[in-house]
């Protein structure tokens, strides 16, 4: 009979079956229905399944490979940077070894004096010509540009600071290379004014104001402040800068006397390293020499000229 | 040749269907690229093929779906075989005609998976029928004609040519 209707009927009696099972199916109780589902799943999709499975495997090895190789790609830009860095490290190290060759001499001195004016226009040091120290010295911290020596005596010294009429400073704007003077113009506020700077020239409340080394005293590059506020002169050809001096004058405690060799003016590079690193050449100091500074500050700022 | 095609028509539809459909859900709708296989295997292959492929493809899907087993191969046997019957001698490159067998294909076999899955609630089966197998027709429908027509572009091949 089924024959027959498989010959003659073909598909309305495939039609007619697969209807029959799929109600089949749908009339089982859900225990039978999850045999059922567990058996099909264990015969009909098992091929399948494991064939989804090898594909599913080879795709996610496919992934994995390509992120290990992009990860692999990353890793060996870092090594190179590291081995590029790590020479780097090494000729910085060199140089560094060399700047202990370069030289100058800082000279520790207390700050043993002050002036009776409220700013602190001028300091007393105990540190004086028997220690090297001579007039026209730099007087740095590590904050900045102090000021000068102008007279010293066996034993002491006698400093102007910026916020003394008689201490000018030849400066320059950091950023745009303007130079001018800085001088306290007299005030009761401990604030500089740069001087002779045109209307033309380029400068911004925030720039940095450094020793521009040009007057022979100071050396180049150390931190005189910060260009507070800029205007323009009422006589339109200058400009008015206030400056912000970087040291507080009026705390000071400890200096350090600045006093370059015979091979000229120079920054000493490790005490501001980031203004002037090429121009510190002069010889060192001989270890032990008298008036030499300790061998190394207390403030890790200020480096050392020894190191 | 026609069962290797046949085949691979239906790995594609699976992974479209599993992995990339979902992305183009508008409203919890979208598009039902099974359904549509057995469309196009009883349209081009007749009412044996079409009713056997509808019966193993509705009892895959039942086979991972959440509803009652054979409800899905049930809907797609009946589907499968009537446009088989329905589709014989018609003009089937033409847009019109593709469009409104997906539809109705579409159409009836959601008659048939709602009414059997919503037996004894009527207005559970009519809410089922406006709110989502109405739009899910048509939505397939439409999806169906543009992978139909860029297949067939750059295969340079009818899928679903008339001479089948």
């Amino acid at each position: 009979m089924l024959r027959y209707l498989f010959a003659r009927r073909t598909d309305w009696t495939i039609f007619v079956l697969a209807c029959a099972a799929s109600l089949t199916l749908m009339l089982l109780g859900p225990r039978s229905q999850a045999r059922a589902a567990w058996f099909l799943q264990h015969t009909l999709l098992a091929p399948a399944e494991l064939v989804v499975g090898w594909i599913d495997r080879g795709v996610a090895v496919y992934w994995d490979n390509q992120k290990l190789r992009d990860r692999v790609t990353r890793l060996t830009i870092e090594v190179d940077e590291a081995h590029a860095e790590r020479a780097e490290n090494e000729r910085l190290r060199r140089l560094l070894q060399l700047t202990e060759r370069r030289s100058y001499e800082l000279v520790a001195a207390n700050v043993v004096g002050r002036s009776l004016d409220r700013l602190g226009g001028s300091l007393a040091l105990d540190k004086g010509a028997a220690e090297g120290i001579t007039p026209n010295r730099a007087i740095l911290t590590p904050d900045g540009l102090v000021g000068r020596v102008e007279r010293t005596s066996r034993h002491s010294a006698r400093v102007l600071t910026l916020l003394h009429r008689d201490c000018a400073v030849a400066a320059r704007i950091e950023r745009s290379r303007v130079d001018g003077v800085v001088r306290w113009e007299y005030g009761d506020r401990p604030i500089l004014d740069l001087l002779y700077v045109s209307s033309q020239e380029d400068v911004k409340a925030g720039d940095r104001v450094v020793t521009s080394g040009l007057g022979g005293i100071f050396p180049a590059g150390v931190r005189i402040g910060t260009v507070q506020r800029v205007a323009l002169e009422p006589n339109g050809l200058t400009k008015e800068i206030v400056v912000k001096p970087a040291v507080d004058f009026r705390a000071l405690e400890e200096v350090l006397v600045y006093t370059p060799s015979a091979r000229g003016a120079a920054l000493p590079g490790d005490f501001y390293p980031m203004d002037a690193p090429d121009s510190t050449r002069i010889q060192p100091a001989a270890p032990g020499a008298p008036g030499t500074a300790p061998a190394a500050p207390a403030d890790p700022r200020v480096g050392s000229a020894s190191r | 040749m026609k069962g290797i095609r046949d085949a691979a028509v239906l790995v594609v539809a699976m992974v479209l269907q599993a992995a990339f459909l979902y992305r183009f859900e508008i409203a919890g709708i979208r598009p039902d690229l099974l359904v549509a296989f057995v469309v196009y295997l009883g349209w081009m292959r007749g009412p044996v093929v079409g009713t056997l492929g509808g019966f193993l493809v509705g009892l895959i899907q039942d086979l991972d779906a959440p509803g009652p087993l054979g409800l899905n191969a049930l809907s797609k046997t009946i589907v499968g075989f009537a446009v088989a019957k329905a589709g014989f001698r018609v003009h089937r490159a033409n847009v019109g005609v593709r469009f409104a067998f997906f539809l109705f294909a579409m159409l009836a076999h959601d008659v048939v998976y709602f009414a059997a899955s919503s037996l004894g609630d009527p207005w559970l089966f009519v809410k089922q029928m406006v709110t989502i197998a109405v739009p899910s027709a048509l939505y397939t429908a439409l999806v169906v004609l543009v992978i139909l027509g860029l297949v067939e572009f750059f295969w340079k091949h009818a899928l679903l040519a008339d001479e089948a």
